[in-house]
């Protein structure tokens, strides 16, 4: 039976995933869940993903969710170790790994989507009079005081984890492409070099491209 | 050459390594960074570690930060495997892990977090807590709880049936929230969130390094 993903394809998570399914060539099936209709929030649908969130999958009875988590295990299961994940044998280059997936989660995606929801979501859902300038200021100094470190980062090594392109590149796609939509080009406009090497590399992908 | 853990014993995420690092037996020095004196900020620390936070480790040279990063690390290096982090060969044991794992980082962090930093640091760095802040956060929070009952309904633990170092992740923002008056993990409105909570905070390791 083909993975099934339950998701919403345009402006959610379910991006990054697909992405992920398309860099290893994995078939699979999109099943649209209406995030604008709150198709998430309701009753059958959080009997199956508790925080109401999209995506989720179901791989032949096997339910997960968590964009991240599902990647993984695609990754794992189909073909992804040396290509986007490292050996788990190699403890060093794992430890590198996480070290990278962690920096994404805390230092990127917080600062990153905390700025997108408050500006571009607000606006495409036609309420830009809603924009708070507290917040997104909150959120733009947040996420500049990161981008720092990431321009040290990525000025001594290839990509977030490593030298090898990796899941974590990948994640970063999402809020990243978001970021200029919204107005704040952090990571394209060329202000921190090192970082817009990194993403012009990065969001060039075929993948990303496709999706 | 023992391990050498920088950071600070007042620092939440110092002590999320620190449990692990109990939980494990494994002997560890801490070398403290002084975060009153901006040590943690200095060239020589950055360089280390390019935000300028703390934790991080050398383990005989080799340098890591990120504290959940580190706990896996330590798990999987000293016989952590199969008592708190699952096999990595078991595909799908391991994938409710990282479910769990994204749960913590994505779900309850952000919220607690917040709250640590508007109702307990932001006091001792002499700035103002804004009471509208704490209740937008009390309120995600809460919701974000309501997912974790269901969650905890149908499985024992945050990363599947076995206690995992994600259960353990929780502990120093969750302990936080206590101090901050808010009761959200030991009321009678989360049954399960209740009994899951109460048995972390009862583990010998979390007691030896919250200093109880």
């Amino acid at each position: 039976m083909v993975l099934k993903l339950y998701g919403y394809a345009s402006i959610t998570c379910t991006k990054t995933v697909l992405c992920v399914l398309e860099e290893l060539n994995v078939p699979y099936e999109l099943i649209n869940v209406d995030v604008s209709k709150g198709e998430h929030r309701n009753q059958e649908y959080k009997a199956k993903q508790p925080f109401g969130q999209v995506p989720y999958i179901d791989d032949d009875g096997f339910l997960l969710y968590e964009s991240r988590a599902i990647c993984y295990y695609i990754a794992r299961k189909f073909g992804g170790i040396g290509r986007i994940i490292p050996d788990p044998l190699d403890i060093q280059k794992v430890a590198r790994f996480e070290q990278a997936a962690s920096v994404e989660v805390t230092s990127f995606e917080r600062g990153a989507s905390g700025l997108v929801h408050e500006t571009f979501f607000k606006r495409i859902k036609g309420i830009p009079n809603e924009i708070n300038p507290t917040i997104v200021e909150h959120y733009r100094m947040m996420l500049e005081n990161k981008l720092e470190g990431y321009e040290a980062i990525l000025s001594r090594q290839k990509y977030i984890a490593g030298d090898e392109f990796s899941l974590v590149d990948i994640f970063h796609l999402f809020y990243g492409a978001l970021l200029k939509e919204a107005g704040f080009d952090y990571l394209g406009s060329g202000y921190y070099p090192s970082i817009t090497r990194w993403w012009n590399e990065i969001s060039s992908r075929p993948s990303w491209k496709k999706v | 050459m023992v391990l050498k853990l920088y950071g600070n014993p007042h620092s939440t995420c110092t002590q999320r390594v620190r449990t692990v690092l109990e939980e494990l037996s494994v002997p560890y020095e801490l070398v403290v960074i002084e975060l009153q004196k901006g040590e943690h900020k200095s060239p020589e620390f950055v360089a280390i570690q390019p935000f300028g936070q703390v934790p991080y480790i050398d383990d005989d040279g080799f340098k890591l930060f990120e504290s959940r990063a580190i706990a896996r690390y330590l798990a999987l290096k000293n016989g952590g495997v199969g008592k708190i982090i699952p096999d990595p060969k078991n595909l799908q044991k391991f994938a409710l892990f990282e479910q769990g794992a994204s749960i913590e980082q994505s779900n309850f962090d952000p919220s607690v977090s917040a709250l640590a930093f508007e109702n307990v640091f932001k006091p001792l760095l002499g700035q103002k807590t804004d009471p509208a802040t704490v209740e937008k956060h009390k309120t995600t929070l809460a919701g974000k709880l309501a997912g974790y009952e269901a969650l905890l309904s149908r499985q024992k633990y945050i990363g599947g049936d076995e206690l995992t170092i994600v259960d353990i992740f929780h502990l120093p923002y969750g302990a936080l929230l206590k101090v901050q008056g808010i009761d959200l993990l030991e009321s009678d409105k989360y049954p399960n969130v209740k009994r899951w909570w109460a048995e972390l905070t009862s583990r010998p390791s979390w007691k030896k390094v919250s200093g109880q």
